[in-house]
């Protein structure tokens, strides 16, 4: 009985607030009657396989993990169980995958595909495939030479390649299945985002928001490659694949926005790059992803608003018809990308069920969005914010402070934050538990200052026009590990860390939720209280994001990857002892990072002792 | 993206840039006859700031970083070259390009404009503590 209880009371948690749960001692008669109301109103933990076949877990992107073998109670006794050199120094962002007691993993450039046999002794692999990469990506990638990781489906594995290729490659025998080239090198289009695969279409999108590229997602036929649509983000509706009858945004009117909102034909050069994470609502058929800056960063080369920069946009899977879009930061002054996840949950808002997307963006502001229609239910700070008051409820738009807008005429525009870093980056993605409510979010806590000057478009260099040094923000630490309830727009709890955080987490129905830290700390937490649970060195600064899945023993196992990198690798170029021809001073915002990591590829898995 | 004016180290700066690029392995201890590239402009103040401006307006800056230091790109202020630093390779690098991402710019400048940047980088002081970082 008293196992029962346990079970009722585990399961209630999903569906009751924190502060429902406090003091709880209900008769199992009432636990019983909400959990039947709960039930019905469809809150069930979607189901648990103990794979990771997907980037972000599932199609809502929550990166909740159902395993619950590791607990508060236990996570002390986390140990390290293995470990890999990739042999490759890039930015590890991303996660491994596990299907079918294998593991995938994909570098940096020059983006190998390993696949580990976890059914045998030290997890020797099955195969590798490298990839012939052209290495003149290095030299348009803007932020590193970073891959956010692959997708798996009907026993293919899709990545991207730095270089504007997306591949499929047989699981079981590591033979390439198709190759299709999606990007254009020579005008700054790369891909580093981890696609996501919709039924039989593969979703895919280029970096390139510093090269003037025009940004656009398509969709790949996942049995050939062939391409089956484009969408782009900024220019004519023809190609933005706004429809007129179709497309319903919720605050805008009007036709060709995505033209008549940029200056002249600055959409040609807008920017808005596809870098992030994809999500989709199989309920509503949409997909969504963020789109980001505005190229170039002085906004005085594209006045307007610039949709749809800086925007989520939701489409069809079928043929990319754009349903909505929604701009979080019109007319994008500080390169705020809203290139970050967007993590789909049920809500409920002021008494009523909602169909919620959850978006932490690089603006400062985290926003509960009606997934269906684009309204603004819920929009609030979650780091320090200064360039704007606050979102007007009315309109959508943010209420911006003028003397934070930047451009070449307005000379150095001093103590902006969060700074273009982001008060979280995109390319580490927060995780959603439906036990705990909450959203887990890595922060980042520093502003900049913002002096702009007339960029020059060169095509195959970079379209810029901004200097741009960071300062700290407040209370002496530059990050912190929060955990967010998007219901009433506030910060729960969090965990202060002295670098910014870079890492993904992944929260699981244990309540433990992992992430890592720059400086190379490997961290496990009370997903309610933010209690630290375990820590471990793990040999570099971890930028990528941690996944949980079942080994063949039946076992919770945890991945994660070590590799310090990303933006990292351009601000704090003193982490890299890699080449001798290019030596480098310290970050002045911050000084002694290197101090405490180097770059290094690492694959690490943790279990319990 | 980040664009980040990195605040160099203020340490005593020499004049005299040290390559050792220059130290090849040669098969059979015999170099290679090279044709020789001179710098017209040799380390002409004019041509420093011609290179200087050349510098921003070619976005080098955007990859290499303000002043120089490394970003995206390589640091070019460090005395260290992965090509070679002495006035004829760097044109080569700028000219041709080189492999790990860095454009050609020879389709789009003159000789003079190539060998101004060249001027310009060559100009830069070389800190004379770029090996060694300390914390104590």
């Amino acid at each position: 009985m008293s196992d029962t209880i346990t079970r009722l009371n585990a399961a209630l948690e999903g569906f009751a607030s924190p502060e429902h749960r406090v003091g709880f001692a209900a008769s199992i008669g009432f636990v019983l009657s909400l959990i039947l109301v709960a039930g019905a109103e469809g809150q069930e933990a979607p189901r648990e396989d103990g794979q990771w076949t997907m980037p972000a877990k599932d199609y809502a992107a929550t990166r909740y993990s159902g395993l619950g073998e590791i607990t508060p109670a236990n996570a002390a006794r986390l140990r390290p169980v293995w470990t890999f050199s990739t042999g490759v120094l890039g930015g590890h962002e991303g996660q491994p995958l596990v299907v079918n007691n294998t593991m995938y993993v994909v570098t940096p450039y020059p983006n190998v595909l390993y696949a580990f046999d976890l059914t045998e002794e030290g997890y020797p692999l099955h195969w590798k495939y490298r990839p012939d990469v052209n290495p003149f990506a290095l030299g348009i990638a803007c932020c590193d030479a970073v891959n956010r990781g692959p997708a798996y489906a009907d026993g293919k594995v899709v990545y991207n390649l730095l270089d504007g290729h997306t591949v499929a490659v047989d699981a079981i025998t590591g033979r390439e299945v198709w190759k299709t080239k999606i990007a254009e090198l020579s005008i700054g289009e790369t891909v580093t985002m981890a696609p996501l695969i919709i039924g039989d279409r593969v979703i895919v999108g280029p970096s390139g928001g510093e090269f003037g590229i025009q940004g656009w997602v398509k969709a790949l036929d996942l049995e050939t490659g062939r391409i089956l649509w484009t969408g782009y983000n900024a220019g004519p509706d023809s190609q933005v694949l706004a429809n007129p009858d179709t497309f319903r945004p919720f605050y805008d009117e009007g036709t060709e926005l995505g033209l008549t909102t940029w200056a002249g034909d600055t959409w040609k050069l807008a920017g808005v790059p596809v870098w992030g994470w994809i999500s989709y609502d199989p309920d509503l058929d949409l997909l969504y992803y963020g789109t980001g800056n505005a190229a170039p960063y002085n906004p005085e080369q594209r006045l307007g608003d610039n949709k749809w920069a800086a925007s989520v946009m939701a489409r069809r899977p079928a043929d990319g018809a754009l349903v909505w879009a929604y701009q979080f930061t019109p007319h994008e002054n500080w390169d705020y990308d809203a290139n970050a996840e967007m993590i789909l949950a049920d809500l409920t808002i002021e008494g009523a069920r909602r169909r919620v997307l959850v978006h932490f963006d690089k603006n400062g502001f985290a926003y509960t969005i009606d997934r269906a229609t684009g309204e603004v239910l819920v929009a609030e700070p979650f780091v320090e914010v200064n360039w704007a008051r606050g979102i007007d409820p009315a309109t959508g738009v943010p209420q911006v402070d003028s003397t934070k807008l930047t451009g070449a005429s307005k000379g150095n525009v001093e103590n902006i934050c969060p700074s273009l870093e982001g008060g979280t980056s995109p390319a580490s993605p927060a995780s959603y538990s439906p036990r705990t409510g909450l959203f887990y979010v890595s922060t980042n806590n520093f502003c900049m200052s913002w002096e702009a000057s007339e960029a020059a478009y060169i095509v195959g260099t970079p379209y810029i026009g901004a200097s741009i040094p960071y300062t700290p923000g407040a209370d002496g630490h530059l990050g912190a590990f929060i955990a967010w309830d998007a219901v009433r727009g506030r910060k729960v709890w969090e965990i202060r860390e002295k670098y910014p955080v870079w890492s993904g987490s992944v929260v699981t129905a244990g309540d433990v939720v992992f992430y890592g830290t720059l400086d190379g700390w490997f961290r496990a937490a009370d997903a309610r209280s933010g209690e630290l649970l375990y820590r471990f060195k793990v040999g570099s600064g971890v930028v990528g994001a941690p996944i949980s899945y079942t080994g063949p023993d039946g076992k919770q196992y945890v991945a994660v990857y070590a590799g310090i990198g990303g933006d990292w690798f351009l601000v704090a170029g003193d982490v890299r002892s890699d080449d001798p021809a290019d030596v480098r001073p310290p970050a002045d915002f911050m000084p002694d990072l290197a101090r405490h990591t180097s770059q290094g590829g690492i694959l690490w898995i943790f279990a319990l002792d | 993206m980040v664009v980040v004016a990195c605040g160099g180290s203020d340490s005593g700066a020499s004049t005299s840039p040290s390559s050792d690029a220059g130290d090849r392995v040669f098969a059979g201890g015999v170099a290679p006859p090279t044709e020789i590239l001179e710098n017209p402009f040799d380390s002409d103040t004019d041509a420093v700031v011609v290179g200087e401006g050349l510098f921003a307006a070619m976005n080098c800056g955007e990859c290499h970083g303000g002043g120089g230091v490394g970003f995206v790109g390589p640091s070019l202020v460090d005395g260290r070259w992965r090509y070679g630093g002495d006035d004829g390779e760097l044109y080569q690098s700028i000219y041709a390009g080189r492999s790990r991402g860095m454009p050609a710019y020879g389709g789009i400048l003159a000789d003079a404009a190539i060998w101004s940047i060249v001027t310009y980088v060559r100009a830069q002081p070389i800190p004379e503590s770029v090996p060694t970082e300390s914390w104590r």
